[in-house]
């Protein structure tokens, strides 16, 4: 029998409260690859957003709201004069409920600007002008709004016509109401209001000097911040706080998850006092008690961490299923989130062994006669 | 022992009349920030009851510390859109009102209408236009702990002269943000008639924390209805015909006095 045979059988030794134990650091580690895979999925979306639009440089306004501030459309003239810019498109994007959906991103464009130009036809038409009362729906919108081409679509206090049904490569621009930014300035009166203005770079630009172009772009422009696309969501606090709040409640989980463990551990401790000082007693160093202690602690975290992962993963697409979610959710679960987790799993075992292992070090060889 | 109440009576007293100030203090903030001028909401009225009812609707208000005008107009579903009702309280008086139905019918509502449904909900009219901040009996009767926030419960009752379908209502308020995270409205008799929990709070242009998610429960057994706020814009500029029949027949976007 050799160590890790001992490791193997302590856990062995009471199967229903290891399974339950496992059980319980797995939902904790689920939680952690449900929340954090979601929140970056969701950044990753709004980068591929931008990426499929051509956009190096989104400029914004993120506060603490979910949409950004406005700012006068003025300031979209102001940038396009720099000789580093090489196009420059006009956006008001909001977050609003349209007809029976909650929350839906309608997004007005600049009319021939080339934010429409990363759209695909999937069926329809393009509106023929700005000022045309119709809009395109990205092909999940159409699906959570039951819309269909030639349908009637309420926006704010105008009723529009769906013309179109558009991949727009990502998940943000596919769950978008898309339509003319004077159309939408008209119908919300917002005239003269824009929040977003996308940027592409004059070609041959490198890395350090699309930044430089931010901060030359912030200088002539304090109304809103220039940042290089897919790193602006980062400056919305309320992504800032989402992606908090998925920390928080992960740890707690986790903390779930170490108390358990540790209960386990100490139990085993408590159970096996024996067989530890007879192992003390035939020449077992308190160390290597100790490190056996940390190792079936370890294993439990990194089986815990497995079954999370899979736990997680599972969920989320169940979740994704769901009605009142299809659409809405992209989760990015990349090699490093499911390393990370088990990693975490697999030190949440360790720090939860740490006592219990402290107490078996504790014991001496002459308990054991004591029964 | 007469000596000993010479002291403690008028202690007490203060004590009891700083309470009070505190209260109208409070009262007169929130009151303050219903009555703050012009502006348009934009939310989503979701009625669940034996049926489930959605509306869009556009609230358009100008509210001033003497009087009250607010119009709610249905946008969607298509079949209702147009649909309008006009309310209107200038001080103490009773509120009065005006229902629109397209395309040109046009009905009055009494003072014994005001307790009647708002568009199907479970809110009464008088319940959007009434500001029970703005009663001359408020007192802070309490403190708990709402959704794990620390809340003065203030208690207002409608003074001499303020007429109510309430006794009184009930406050539950964030004071670090001076929100209410729930409202509770009694009869005459004590009896809880009406419930509104905010779940929702975000913050305006002005920095103010606003509910924009309600809640409410009114005595309809099994019918919950749900407000969720979509925008808010103030300082809007209205002509006074939106606030007239006449200016319910054309469903006009709002404009901010900056544009």
């Amino acid at each position: 029998m050799n160590f890790f045979t001992i490791v193997t059988r302590g856990l062995l030794r009471r199967p229903v409260r290891t399974g339950l134990t496992l059980v319980g650091i797995s939902i904790g580690i689920a939680a952690v690859v449900a929340l954090i895979g979601i929140s970056r999925g969701f950044e990753s979306s709004w980068a591929t957003g931008m990426k499929v639009r051509g956009t190096d440089i989104v400029v914004s306004n993120m506060g603490n709201a979910l949409a950004p501030k406005p700012f006068s459309s003025e300031v979209r003239d102001r940038i396009g004069k720099l000789p580093e810019v090489s196009a420059a498109c006009s956006i008001y994007a909001d977050l609003t409920s349209v007809e029976d959906a909650s929350m839906m991103v309608v997004s007005a464009r600049e009319w021939d600007g080339f934010s429409w130009q990363n759209l695909k036809l999937i069926s329809g038409r393009m509106p023929n002008d700005a000022m045309e009362p119709a809009v395109v729906l990205g092909q999940t919108a159409a699906e959570m709004l039951k819309k269909k081409i030639g349908d009637p679509l309420q926006l704010e206090t105008k009723e529009l016509t769906v013309v179109g049904i558009v991949d727009g490569g990502a998940m943000v621009e596919n769950g978008s109401v898309i339509l003319s930014l004077a159309l939408f300035q008209n119908i919300t009166g917002n005239e003269g209001r824009i929040n977003v203005i996308d940027i592409r770079a004059a070609p041959g630009l490198s890395e350090e000097a699309v930044k430089q172009l931010c901060d030359k772009i912030d200088a002539i422009a304090p109304e809103a911040k220039a940042m290089v696309a897919g790193e602006h969501l980062g400056n919305s606090q309320a992504f800032r706080f989402i992606s908090a709040m998925s920390w928080g409640t992960s740890l707690l989980a986790v903390i779930v998850g170490v108390l358990g463990v540790m209960n386990t551990m100490l139990m085993t401790v408590f159970e096996r006092k024996q067989e530890i000082c007879i192992l003390l007693a035939i020449g077992w160093k308190p160390g290597r008690v100790i490190r056996m202690i940390l190792w079936e602690s370890a294993l439990l975290g990194f089986l815990g961490g497995i079954v999370g992962v899979i736990i997680g993963t599972i969920g989320v697409k169940v979740l994704e299923t769901l009605p009142a979610i299809h659409g809405m959710l992209e989760p990015d679960f990349n090699a490093g989130l499911m390393g990370v987790a088990v990693v975490l799993s697999v030190v949440v075992g360790v720090l939860s062994g740490l006592y219990p292992a402290w107490r078996s070090s504790r014991l001496t060889p002459s308990l054991a006669m004591q029964g | 022992m007469k000596t000993l109440l010479r002291l403690i009576i008028p202690a007490l007293l203060a004590v009891s009349a700083l309470a009070d100030d505190s209260a109208s203090e409070l009262a007169a903030k929130l009151g303050a920030l219903q009555q703050n001028g012009s502006s348009v909401v934009r939310l989503k009225m979701e009625v669940q009851g034996a049926a489930k009812s959605t509306l869009q609707l556009q609230i358009k208000q100008r509210r001033t510390n003497s009087a009250t005008e607010v119009v709610y107009q249905v946008l969607w579903p298509k079949e209702r859109a147009g649909e309008a009702v006009l309310l209107r309280k200038t001080g103490d008086q009773s509120a009065s009102g005006t229902i629109f139905i397209p395309p040109n019918t046009v009905s009055t509502l009494d003072s014994s209408q005001m307790k009647e449904a708002l568009l199907g909900s479970d809110l009464t009219y008088d319940d959007v236009v009434e500001n029970f901040f703005l009663w001359k009996q408020q007192a802070i009767v309490g403190t708990e702990v709402v959704n794990r926030v620390s809340c003065d419960i203030l208690e207002s009752k409608p003074g001499r002269g303020q007429r109510s379908y309430y006794g009184s209502v009930r406050t539950w308020v964030d004071r670090r943000r001076d929100v209410p995270l729930r409202v509770e409205k009694y009869s005459s008799s004590g009896k809880l008639v009406r419930r509104i929990e905010t779940t929702r709070v975000v913050t305006n242009d002005d920095k103010q924390a606003v509910p924009a998610n309600l809640t409410v429960n009114g005595p309809r057994q099994g019918s919950v209805t749900e407000l969720n706020g979509s925008s808010v814009k103030h300082g809007v500029s209205f002509s006074d015909k939106e606030f007239t029949p006449a200016g319910f027949m054309e469903v006009s976007p709002a404009r901010s006095a900056s544009n």
